[in-house]
């Protein structure tokens, strides 16, 4: 029976994992490759790793975040445009200036101190700005463009 | 100067005090608009609010026909919700709100109804259902409070303002007199010092009054005193010449008068420096400068005095060294006649009959002098000191006549037509006359 059940762990586990892997996170539209492109976490698993730790509008202390750079996600994507509009699992929607990826070195956080995030916390994308780093980022105006649970963006 | 520094201490006193709540301001509004700032980003209405949807969403989800992929997307949604309601600065707002218990373990409640755990969907449901009642017991709550929250803050902001434009006026009004009684006292320093200035110039004017007035009436004693003794002298050779009823022989006549012409001389010379000096005391004198030889100047000088020798005295004794060239210096004549015959006649009447008076002509780049050199007793160092003061006789010559003005017009002369008149210690005894012109162009 335990046998059985050791099996059974194994079997899921390697079904489970590149099934993981290929599972899309992002979506991205507009101005990009074909038109559209999907990024699975295989991919940003293959972008270069970025994490710093950084205060945040909605939680204390400095936690540590980790993840791709947005301007290499939207480089991996072809994007062209001035701004995307990002949307959320909640279908909250938000556009953010290019320049921003640019100027400063926001993330794609995947997880958060170590632990990934999943769509019960901010997960599975949270987008993170150095807001430590930069004293104009602890402004109102920048921790709206912190779009947690991203599920899309769309380039235009 | 107590009632001074009173006058200091109250607006200066006002002034700390109006900058110390000046910056006791400042530093409250820096704080005041940290904290707005911060509060700003908790919009913690718009994460209710989200909460609310989010469980109304998953209610929905539930009453439909729904996959159970949507109502776990839906789950974690609202699951994710209750999460961020349960982190710090959310937290502390439901606690400062009063509305940290009636809504304390809604995240754990709802992990317990988790459908990845099997839990079937009317269990969901209901509990779903009392959820969204106690949100919407609390909303308004949450709303109340950050309204409260905002209003008291704009009510500091406002108390804040006015304490720091009190304290700008406050600041100004005490500035503006601190001013105005420093403006006041610079005014009373520089009247005060107006007046000592004026009565510093009444003072020396006095003295210098006092001074003149006391010269003149020693004067007036001296001359009084000096013309005594001529007339003594003719009244004497008139009471001869007519003495006895009788008349006089030609050579007592001749004789006396010899006697009267020279005290005549005498009182004419007297006079004429009494007059001499008057002018140059009320300026009156402009010495005409000309170009002119002062050996021709001396030797004429010298003549006079050999032709009109002071009584008693032998006028051959001068002696003017010859040299070759002449010594031109710009002067007025009679002016330098005058200096020359007051220090020829000095040296003839305070040495010893016998000994020489040697006359020297010298010229420099710059100045021509003529120098008198005699072989008499000379000088001590405090007669020299005084010997050009008006009035001052040498020790001794209470009976020499001089009027004690001789050296003072000599030097007040030359120095009229920018020269000088000095006297020294003859090396080997005797004394040191000398006269010092500037040179004149021709030289």
């Amino acid at each position: 029976m335990r046998h059985t059940v050791l099996r059974l762990i194994m079997i899921l586990a390697i079904w489970a994992a590149p099934a993981r892997a290929q599972e899309v996170l992002l979506t991205l539209t507009g101005a990009v490759t074909d038109g559209r492109v999907d990024i699975t976490r295989a991919d940003l698993a293959a972008l270069p790793q970025h994490g710093y730790a950084t205060s945040t509008s909605v939680s204390d202390g400095r936690p540590r975040f980790d993840g791709v750079l947005m301007r290499d996600l939207l480089a991996l994507a072809g994007a062209k445009g001035e701004r995307v509009r990002a949307r959320a699992l909640n279908d909250y929607v938000f556009d953010i200036p290019i320049s921003d990826f640019h100027r400063y070195d926001v993330l794609a956080a995947l997880t958060m101190n170590g632990t990934p995030l999943t769509a019960r916390d901010k997960g599975p994308v949270w987008i993170v700005y150095p807001r430590d780093d930069h004293p104009e980022l602890a402004d109102i105006r920048y921790d709206m463009r912190w779009v947690w649970q991203l599920v899309a963006l769309h380039v235009e | 100067m107590t009632g001074l520094r009173a006058r200091y201490l109250w607006p200066g006193g006002l002034v700390l005090v109006c900058l110390g709540l000046l910056g006791l301001a400042a530093g409250q509004l820096v704080a005041l608009e940290r904290q707005i700032r911060v509060s700003a980003t908790e919009n913690m209405i718009w994460i209710f609010g989200q909460t609310q949807a989010e469980a109304l969403n998953l209610a929905l989800a539930l009453s439909g026909d729904a996959d159970p992929q949507a109502i776990q997307t839906r789950f974690d949604l609202l699951l994710s919700r209750l999460t961020l309601l349960e982190q710090g600065p959310q937290r502390r707002f439901l606690e400062a709100a009063g509305l940290s218990e009636p809504l304390s373990g809604l995240r754990a409640d709802l992990l317990r109804v988790d459908p990845l755990a099997g839990t079937p969907p009317e269990v969901l449901q209901a509990h779903v259902t009392s959820l969204i009642a106690t949100l919407r017991g609390n909303a308004s709550l949450v709303m109340a409070h950050d309204w409260q929250t905002q209003a008291a803050r704009l009510d500091r902001l406002g108390h804040l303002h006015r304490l720091a434009l009190a304290a700008v006026i406050g600041a100004a009004i005490a500035g503006l007199t601190l001013s105005a009684i420093l403006i006041d006292r610079e005014k009373r320093l520089m009247r005060a010092r107006l007046d000592r200035l004026r009565s510093d110039q009444l003072a020396s004017d006095l003295t210098r009054e006092r001074e003149q007035s006391e010269n003149h009436r020693q004067f007036a004693d001296l001359l009084a005193h000096q013309l005594r003794t001529p007339l003594a002298v003719i009244d004497s050779a008139m009471h001869r010449l007519t003495r006895g009823g009788k008349p006089a022989p030609p050579d007592l006549v001749a004789e006396k008068a010899a006697v009267t012409r020279e005290a005549v001389a005498r009182l004419v010379h007297l006079t004429d420096t009494a007059l001499l000096m008057s002018r140059l005391d009320s300026d009156a004198i402009t010495p005409r400068l000309r170009d002119h030889d002062l050996r021709e100047l001396a030797d004429a000088v010298i003549a006079d005095v050999r032709r009109a020798p002071p009584r008693d005295s032998d006028p051959s004794r001068i002696a003017l060294s010859q040299a070759l060239t002449p010594a031109i210096a710009r002067c007025d004549p009679t002016l330098t006649a005058e200096i020359l015959t007051n220090l020829l006649r000095n040296a003839l009447l305070y040495t010893p009959p016998a000994s020489p008076i040697e006359v020297e002509l010298k010229q420099t780049i710059s100045h021509v002098t003529c120098r008198i050199a005699d072989h008499g007793p000379g000088m001590t160092p405090g007669c020299l000191a005084r010997a050009f003061d008006r009035f001052a006789r040498g020790e001794g010559h209470g009976n020499v006549p001089g009027s004690g003005l001789g050296l003072t017009l000599a030097r007040h002369l030359a120095r009229l037509q920018g020269g000088d008149v000095t006297l020294a210690p003859r090396a080997g005894g005797g004394l040191l006359a000398t006269i010092s012109l500037p040179a004149g162009d021709a030289s």
